[in-house]
């Protein structure tokens, strides 16, 4: 894991930038898309993410495997996935360290976990699960939380770096996330960022959040803050040139507005450590 | 759980799910009387979950309660715009607050989330002025199906003239998997014509006055009366658009697998044999240029 596979700096696939991405050449180095979203017989999105990935590396990147969940693994959706893994060839596959459903009900959100040693043995052997059944790279996300356990026995950053350790599986440290969530539940970023195991650290993520006064929301429909973009750095620093996008999936500016964001990540990228090559094309997968 | 030990990982999920989705918010459930309520017994909260005098933990709940109504209120918004259109908002939002209580989301991807409410809201009570809803919803959600449906080839003008002339009249159609034959009761494709031209007119919908005659709700509803429409996509665009009588029942044939001589038989009705002959020619070219005919012959199978 870590940078030497670093597919540089990209943006997320949406619907609203289709057209564009198309239509001329995208100054960002992969996509991202959503793995659900791709997840249908036919038609225009399939259509799209082929031509998208005729260009660029892509990653996929999932919400419902709800990998913590005490629901058994959904093994259709697995399925689904591994067709489209094959059909696409991602540089990986990614999801997040929450649960989505209880009871074969899906809130179609990423919901905490508590950070004890029950929590931790469940996800452990899931993703292990997962990437038995997947045979490719497999990445965890750390989501932003509102609500804490009171049972929680260890740190956020613990509890991720367990799994990674435990389980081989590599982690997409999401900047904004580790930002809000430090903001909602009063610890402080830089402590998380130093609490994560280096080799493991195989994506970033950036976004934007709103402020609503006693809380921080995890909204993706703002740029990416001034403190993020600290944090940021503070994360290149420590864990090098690894692969960087970001994500705008509520109010969607043109696609130029998110290319700028993308190129300012690489820009500070490249302030704390230097020009760093990066691989293009096809043959990154 | 019993008093006093840790809950498990699936009991504090069980927790979680049943505070965020009570249709009254987390605070009520926590507060309904034991026995009435939702049974959620307010010590195993306080036990569960922390929050701080800035945020207590109810009202960090009530985040991921409200995230969770509005997330599905928007997909079924942008999966039913004109179901939408037609009740306005409020009445919208007490249709989809019915409807997930009722029909909760059991499939990983919001794209099926949807796939209830033709049905729903043909027995929703406070939807029975709007008698038509449901017809409207099932036009919604078979565009939403025809337009990721299965990839396929298209029968081109050239393969059908390549068939032997003696066997044309035991040939079968076989249609794409982008392709619907829809029936209703209510006036539907007119009406949705309708509703667009009210928005167009007014600019979105949502942003109208009320009282303003780009209003989709000042759109006479339509009227009762047997009609049909088929759905199709062309170039990963979808379209529908209203059938006469004739062309619902050779499509309906065709889908049953009746053979092109028998189509024609059922079209001469009535007509002399060449207007029967430029009738069905006229037909079976607009479903060749649609692109809603995968193949034809005699040996076809369906």
């Amino acid at each position: 894991m870590g940078h030497p596979d670093s597919l540089g700096h990209g943006v997320g696939l949406r619907r609203d930038h289709f057209d564009r991405i198309l239509g001329g050449p995208a100054r960002v180095d992969w996509f991202e898309a959503i793995s659900e979203n791709f997840m249908v017989p036919g038609g225009r999105p399939l259509d799209v993410l082929t031509r998208v990935r005729e260009r660029y590396p892509i990653v996929l990147h999932g919400v419902s495997l709800s990998i913590g969940s005490t629901d058994p693994l959904d093994d259709k959706y697995l399925d689904r996935l591994d067709a489209l893994a094959k059909r696409f060839e991602p540089a990986w596959l990614s999801d997040h360290l929450c649960w989505s459903g209880v009871g074969g009900r899906q809130a179609h959100d990423l919901l905490p976990l508590p950070y004890t040693a029950q929590a931790l043995d469940h996800v452990v052997g899931r993703v292990q699960r997962v990437q038995e059944r997947l045979g490719r790279p497999f990445v965890l996300e750390n989501v932003s939380s509102y609500v804490a356990y009171a049972d929680s026995a260890m740190p956020e950053w613990e509890f991720l770096a367990e799994v990674a350790r435990r389980s081989g599986c590599g982690i997409l440290l999401d900047i904004n996330n580790i930002y809000v969530s430090a903001k909602n539940h009063r610890f402080d970023p830089r402590e998380y960022i130093l609490g994560v195991p280096k080799e493991a650290v195989r994506q970033f993520h950036l976004a934007g959040h709103s402020n609503k006064g006693t809380f921080l929301l995890d909204t993706h429909d703002h740029p990416v803050i001034d403190e993020v973009w600290e944090l940021y750095k503070d994360a290149v620093r420590r864990f090098g040139p690894v692969s960087t996008l970001v994500e705008w999936d509520d109010k969607i500016p043109p696609f130029e507005r998110l290319e700028q964001e993308s190129i300012r990540a690489k820009e500070i990228q490249d302030e704390a450590l230097g020009p760093v090559p990066v691989k293009t094309g096809r043959g990154t997968a | 759980m019993k008093p006093g030990a840790p809950p498990d990982l699936k009991q504090t999920q069980e927790l979680f799910w049943a505070l965020i989705t009570a249709p009254e918010g987390v605070r009520a459930a926590i507060d309904a009387p034991a026995g009435r309520g939702s049974g959620i017994d307010p010590a195993q909260v306080d036990a569960v979950f922390a929050g701080d005098e800035r945020l207590p933990a109810v009202e960090r709940l009530d985040i991921y309660a409200n995230m969770y109504f509005f997330r599905l209120l928007d997909c079924l918004a942008e999966d039913f715009p004109k179901v939408r259109a037609a009740l306005g908002p409020e009445r919208f939002h007490n249709l989809v607050t019915d409807y997930i209580l009722r029909h909760p989301s059991e499939h990983p991807s919001l794209r099926y989330l949807g796939r209830r409410l033709p049905e729903f809201v043909a027995g929703h009570a406070p939807s029975a002025g709007f008698p038509f809803l449901a017809d409207l919803a099932r036009l919604e959600w078979t565009r939403a199906g025809v337009f990721d449906a299965p990839d396929s080839a298209t029968l081109t003008r050239a393969a059908l003239a390549r068939l032997p002339q003696e066997s044309v009249g035991e040939a079968r159609f076989r249609f794409v998997p982008a392709f619907a034959l829809l029936r209703f009761d209510h006036e539907v494709v007119r009406y949705w014509r309708a509703l667009d031209e009210a928005e167009a007119d007014g600019g979105a919908p949502r942003e109208a006055p009320a009282a303003s005659a780009a209003d989709p709700a000042a759109v006479p509803h339509p009227a009762r009366r047997k009609t049909a429409a088929r759905v199709w996509r062309k170039d990963l665009v979808v379209y529908h658009a209203g059938l006469d009588e004739e062309e619902a029942h050779a499509l309906e044939l065709a889908l049953q697998g009746e053979t092109l001589g028998r189509i024609c038989q059922v079209l001469a009705a009535g007509l002399s044999p060449a207007q029967a002959t430029e009738r069905a020619g006229r037909m079976i070219q607009a479903w060749i240029e649609d692109g809603i005919l995968a193949d034809c012959g005699p040996n076809t199978s369906l």
